[in-house]
């Protein structure tokens, strides 16, 4: 095995791992604020990707472009989606009742993506579809690098935005403990409403990110639920920089491991770190306090 | 005596539908024949099953009614997990498509007849079932059902890859274990079968429903950390639980190999087919005996029905969402305790007392203390679910 084909799996893996952490990130805030287990994060995922990819079939233009539409879009829907049916359910079986709900909603964006689009594979051509750049004998797809950059720079504002400005202190407090934060005066419904407002504009970004190089068809998301769900478990569930560590770390090793397995057994990296996880340590290693009661 | 007046609206559904045992000193009226009465409709229902090969007009039709009764046997059997304890496996396809897959692996590489491989199959998927329960049960809640997925997902990776043992995605074909019968009396045998394998399950339902045990298991379901500081043994009986809820899930597994006889990953170890089992026990109600073979029949037959009208589109998955999403939001409890509920409405209130989940009981301590809200409980329900002095033991059992 030569030296640059490692590079390459190595930058390939924290290109990939960038869009896992993104991800995981959206998922951690539901959980955070919820204790909801959002299965249809995924599913929301590939409807943005296909979104992306429609709009560029219709336009002609680049297929970023659609995020000026789709995350408002996607805010909006989680937003309605918190407030309207998450919040219904019944406080003492809601993270039971909350996985079956977004799994039946995970369920009708599949169904309908495949009704409206068919269940043909899709993918956008782009026309720097083909372009690599040569790092240090490394081959790195531009397309790739884009939607790294495009999931980093998110990544990034979302920190910001949480640890920075007036609504991050709220939601982060919400977070932490949701009583104390209504007494000193946080409106914590509407709070975690944004929320999950803020974990769906994740998917759509990752989405768009994701629609750049990868071939999209509607059942595509149970893929990468499953990568996603070990990440948040191994990063401990409720942990934002956990989760990036442990996606940047899985996403590292699954590259890895492509070379000697091929891909489709690189993939169990997720479930064998998944089930070391809880073996050896159920509250996950790099969670808080908060994990420790799941 | 048994408290039988609160009984009639179950009475549909057979004996044993409530779960509370409760000693209500004046009825003695009304005390024998609502039993009587369910056990007639028991009767009746049972004989419905096994006339129905008879009826069926073609053999179609018969086939769409063994493949509801798998249904039923699966979703009953997902039932020892998530109707005692609480805790929703979405990934119970696993032993579906381990009981299967085993059964059919055994007989090609073993050549053992087909029903000598199916036990052995099935006890396999026990020996399988241990390791991963303890796994899986070490977290509560929604790592449990991460981890539920994530094993289905597992599988499916496996059996699609490993292609020389298991066909990977060309399937496996299964020999079949009557070879000369034609195909509407291979139907007709295995409508039976299934059957009695339904049967055997409801029965083992029933008798942990009734039992010491059972009601170890429920208040594992009401409150685990109560539960477990009166003294239940909680993660034995929850894996207790779960390696029973895997055998019967993998005995229907093995005997649709054996009648289907053609197995695709993709089928047997998906998500959707783990998420049926799910929305059917939901659907008819997963406190009750009945419930799951009440939701495989409205379930199975919409199913069949969008297959027919729909063909190949995805429609069904939408159809499948939207009623999982209403189950979920408007009647969680299922159809039976929703009907039951609405017939009571229009009777007199006969006991002072009755089951009460600690949903409920939650939420009526609540009404009675208005004067002093409690906030916090839609955040962090652990400690919303420990304020009510009148539970009992298991939980279920309230004097008003």
């Amino acid at each position: 095995m030569s030296g640059s084909l490692l590079l390459q799996s190595v930058i390939l893996g924290v290109l990939l791992g960038g869009l896992y952490a993104l991800l995981a990130a959206g998922l951690t805030l539901y959980f955070g604020i919820m204790r909801v287990v959002m299965i249809a994060h995924s599913a929301f995922l590939i409807l943005a990707a296909y979104l992306a990819w429609w709009f560029n079939r219709e336009t002609g233009l680049d297929p970023m472009l659609s995020l000026v539409v789709t995350v408002p879009v996607f805010f909006l829907a989680g937003f309605l989606m918190q407030r309207l049916l998450v919040s219904r359910l019944k406080p003492l079986t809601l993270t039971m009742m909350s996985v079956l709900l977004t799994f039946a909603i995970a369920l009708i964006i599949e169904g309908a993506l495949g009704f409206i689009f068919t269940g043909t594979q899709r993918r956008i051509q782009l026309p720097y579809a083909g372009d690599s750049l040569n790092v240090f004998g490394a081959q790195v797809p531009v397309v790739k690098l884009v939607a790294f950059v495009l999931a980093a720079f998110a990544l990034l504002s979302l920190y910001l935005l949480l640890k920075y400005t007036r609504f991050g202190r709220a939601l982060r407090a919400t977070i932490q403990h949701p009583e104390a934060a209504r007494l000193v005066g946080i409106d914590t419904d509407r709070t975690a409403g944004y929320g999950f407002g803020l974990g769906l504009a994740t998917a759509a970004i990752g989405g768009t990110a994701l629609s750049l190089d990868a071939t999209i068809y509607p059942s595509l998301h149970w893929h990468w639920i499953g990568p996603l769900m070990a990440i948040i478990v191994v990063g401990g569930l409720g942990s934002i920089p956990g989760a990036a560590i442990a996606a940047m770390l899985l996403g590292i090793s699954q590259s890895l491991l492509q070379l000697p397995l091929g891909a489709t057994w690189a993939q169990t990296v997720f479930y064998v770190a998944l089930f070391a996880t809880l073996m050896f340590r159920p509250q996950g290693f790099f969670g808080g306090r908060l994990a420790q009661r799941f | 005596m048994r408290n039988v007046s609160e009984r009639t609206a179950s009475a549909a559904l057979g004996p044993a539908v409530t779960e509370t045992v409760v000693v209500v000193p004046d009825t003695p009226r009304r005390s024998r024949w609502p039993r009587l009465v369910s056990l007639a409709l028991v009767v009746i229902g049972a004989a419905l099953v096994l006339s129905f090969p008879f009826v069926a007009p073609n053999p179609y039709i018969l086939s769409a009614g063994v493949v509801i009764l798998n249904y039923a046997v699966l979703s009953t059997g997902w039932n020892f997990m998530g109707g005692f304890t609480g805790y929703i496996s979405l990934g119970h396809a696993a032993y579906f498509g381990l009981g299967a897959y085993g059964t059919g692996l055994i007989v090609k590489y073993l050549q053992l007849p087909g029903f000598v491989a199916w036990v052995l199959a099935a006890l396999l998927v026990v020996a399988v079932s241990i390791p991963v329960g303890i796994a899986a049960l070490r977290v509560r809640g929604a790592s449990f059902v991460i981890v539920s997925i994530a094993f289905v997902l597992i599988l499916l990776l496996v059996f699609q890859s490993w292609r020389e043992f298991t066909g990977g995605s060309e399937g496996l074909i299964v020999p079949r274990p009557f070879p000369d019968l034609m195909r509407p009396e291979h139907h007709r045998v295995f409508f039976y079968l299934f059957a009695a394998l339904l049967a055997a399950a409801l029965v083992a339902w029933w008798i942990i429903d009734r039992s010491k045990f059972g009601t170890a298991l429920k208040s594992i379901r009401e409150d685990e950390d109560k539960a477990r500081s009166l003294g239940v043994p909680t993660t034995r009986f929850k894996l207790i639980a779960y390696v029973l809820s895997a055998l019967v899930t993998a005995l229907g597994g093995g005997l649709y190999a054996l009648w289907f006889g053609d197995l695709d990953p993709i089928f047997q170890f998906s998500i959707l087919v783990g998420s049926y089992m799910v929305l059917m026990a939901l659907l008819g109600g997963v406190r009750h005996l009945f419930g799951p073979l009440l939701g495989a029949l409205v379930v199975g037959i919409a199913l069949e029905y969008f297959k027919l009208e729909f063909g190949d589109t995805q429609f069904h998955l939408v159809a499948a969402g939207l009623l999982l999403g209403v189950v979920v939001l408007f009647m969680p409890d299922g159809v039976i305790p929703a009907v039951r509920a609405l017939i009571d409405r229009f009777r007199p209130q006969q006991t002072s007392i009755r089951d009460v989940t600690a949903a409920e009981l939650l939420e009526q301590n609540r009404a009675a203390a208005t004067s002093e809200p409690r906030a916090g409980a839609s955040s962090d329900h652990r400690a919303g679910a420990a304020p009510d002095p009148h539970a009992d033991a298991d939980n279920r059992e309230v004097v008003r």
